[in-house]
């Protein structure tokens, strides 16, 4: 087959059971996921996944300059291996086969990638204007620019995360979109605690345990309930107030003065008085706790396990 | 149709009968085969810290050990009957006998698939961006102005963030110090980066940007015309609202006579930006964005 310079021999989606095989010129090749073009040169062979398993194709090729092209149909490859031994053909689906799981991983692997650079434009610019949200089309370029991350992984990222509650994906047209975010603090916490596993390869201390958090929902319950005024911001329960409703919320469990020492340890509950971990609990008469802060911490431990899991 | 050569003599596949607990391959052995199930039941093991741990199960037609054969990788597993089994064994003198007699097209078939997937696993631990100096400038243009970060970490974190080696980062902090977009200090055992102005590392990646696609950058292709008017427009007051006719009214005040095309060309600048159907108003940002890429082209360029 000849192609003339600038002629289309075919179109990325096609059907097609065949393979070309580039005699002499050149071809280019560009597929909408990956904007990167592709030459073939004489030798060159296109469309292994057309002749074999009858894949649409994947890019469209174009004559970069007067082409002659070998066509190789699909009944050919059949006799072919209709003369060969079995296990030839085996190989050759287990090749193919091989490349699939391969390109899974592959595509797995850089959605995973790309999402601490996602996090890190995202919290940079929320920090850095004041606002809650950032444009789609701003987003895509800087992680694109960071990370060479296609706009498909960074819509398939903000959908997963917006699946979590995390953020809101606002407007219908791409160049109007707008990714909202539920909470400024989340985008933040997230990205420092992903980053501080990546970088000191162990767990933050923004993970608690079950225990912690359980802890922690009983504050947040009582909080809301509670008409005490604040004590610089902060706000106070009584320690009484807290043993009885851990009781009856965390089925029967005693609070004592080891249980709450994590939480004491991070700050995140501040005791009334000097903290002894070997003195009942009843030593102490309040505890003061910032509500927003644990709020956040809350929402960052309900969505990091499910994030993994999303992901991985 | 392009064959290889034919005339080769083929060395055929072995067939064998094998009882449960024959062990078919070793990995110790050293051989490169494929094993090919005919009937019964194989299973893959791995013996690592002495624990035997079956990895997967092979049923009729399965196959293992073309990666090894073809690609050289190792097959760390051994395999292993667990039932009477029929095996076919294809050697590597074997497997080249016949690969030499298929058409060159079906060999480079087979060639292309192993390369391409050998390609796809070593992509899996390498950077995917392409131009490392663009994507450090991006990452830096994020981080806080007048601000420093110690070296070695911010060096961690990007490499986290994208897979680029920590000696080309390395190489692109000098780059980006040599064009004075930010210092690097020395702090007692540890440096110290500083970011010198998020906004020259943004106009930075964005004249990258345009040089990997071979489109001329707009702020270095400004005309004289244009650049006295971007001046004039920086001092502006930018609270100042105007129609068109009076903006170039204001400009023919200022000794810069301009057609209307040059005003159109400001809007698709950015410079002004519309306020109501009629209103116009100067775009400061974008303004002093054409600025600050004019008054540092030097460092842009790295031409200091």
């Amino acid at each position: 087959m000849i192609l003339k310079t600038g002629e289309y021999l075919c179109l990325e989606g096609d059907k097609a059971s065949s393979l070309y095989i580039v005699k002499s010129g050149l071809l280019s090749g560009v597929s909408n996921d990956c904007g990167t073009l592709h030459y073939y040169g004489p030798g060159s062979i296109v469309g292994e996944f057309s002749l074999l398993e009858n894949a649409p194709r994947e890019q469209s090729l174009r004559a970069v300059e007067d082409s002659e092209i070998l066509i190789i149909e699909q009944s050919v490859l059949q006799s072919t291996l209709e003369q060969k031994p079995g296990w030839i053909s085996s190989i050759l689906t287990f090749l193919a086969a091989r490349n699939h799981i391969a390109q899974e991983n592959k595509k797995r692997s850089d959605l995973i990638q790309a999402l601490p650079s996602l996090l890190f434009v995202f919290k940079s610019h929320l920090q850095e204007s004041g606002s809650d949200n950032i444009r789609l089309s701003t987003l895509c370029e800087c992680v694109a620019a960071i990370n060479g991350t296609s706009v498909h992984d960074v819509d398939k990222l903000l959908l997963s995360l917006q699946d979590l509650g995390v953020v809101k994906i606002q407007g219908e047209q791409i160049q109007d979109k707008v990714i909202r975010a539920e909470s400024l603090q989340i985008i933040p916490l997230l990205y420092e605690t992903l980053r501080y596993r990546a970088l000191h390869q162990k767990v933050s201390p923004n993970i608690l345990s079950m225990t912690d958090q359980m802890v922690l929902s009983t504050f947040i319950k009582l909080a809301r309930e509670s008409k005490a005024p604040l004590h610089d911001g902060l706000y106070a329960i009584s320690t009484e107030q807290l043993k009885s409703e851990a009781k009856k919320s965390m089925h029967g469990f005693t609070l004592t003065m080891r249980t709450l020492a994590p939480l004491v340890q991070k700050q995140l509950l501040q005791p009334s008085s000097s903290y002894d971990i070997h003195a009942p609990l009843e030593s102490i008469d309040f505890f003061y706790a910032d509500f927003d802060k644990i709020l956040d911490l809350l929402e960052l431990n309900r969505i990091f396990p499910l994030l993994d899991k999303k992901l991985v | 149709m392009i064959t290889g050569d034919s005339h080769q003599q083929i060395i055929p596949p072995t067939r064998s009968r094998v009882k449960a607990g024959f062990v078919v391959f070793s990995p110790d052995s050293g051989k490169r085969n494929i094993v090919i199930l005919n009937e019964g039941e194989l299973v893959a093991v791995d013996r690592k810290d002495g624990i035997r741990k079956v990895v997967f199960t092979m049923h009729p037609g399965d196959l293992v050990g073309v990666a090894a054969l073809l690609e050289r990788e190792k097959f760390q597993y051994s395999i292993e009957a667990t039932q009477d089994s029929t095996i076919t064994i294809v050697s590597e003198e074997c497997m080249e006998s016949e690969l030499k007699t298929l058409p060159v097209w079906l060999l480079a078939v087979i060639k292309n698939l192993s390369t391409k997937t050998h390609r796809l696993k070593d992509s899996l631990h390498s950077a995917r961006c392409e131009n490392t100096l663009k994507s450090l400038a991006e990452y830096c243009s994020h981080l806080k102005a007048k601000t420093t970060y110690p070296t070695a970490e911010l060096i961690r974190e990007f490499h986290w963030q994208t897979r680029i080696p920590e000696a080309a980062i390395q190489e692109d902090l000098k780059a980006l110090a040599r064009r004075e977009f930010i210092s690097l200090q020395d702090a007692g055992n540890d440096s110290e980066i500083r970011i010198a102005s998020p906004l020259l590392l943004r106009i930075f990646t964005d004249y990258l940007k345009a040089t990997e696609h071979n489109v001329p950058w707009e702020p270095f292709q400004l005309s004289l015309l244009q650049k006295k008017l971007l001046i004039k427009l920086a001092a502006a007051d930018h609270t100042q609202k105007k129609d068109a006719p009076d903006w170039i009214a204001y400009f023919k005040s200022k000794g810069l006579d301009i057609e209307v095309s040059e005003w159109i060309r400001m809007l698709r600048f950015g410079w002004l930006d519309a306020k109501s159907e009629t209103q116009f108003a100067t775009n400061t940002d974008k303004i002093k964005y054409y600025l600050a890429a004019l008054r540092f082209e030097n460092n842009i360029k790295g031409a200091l």
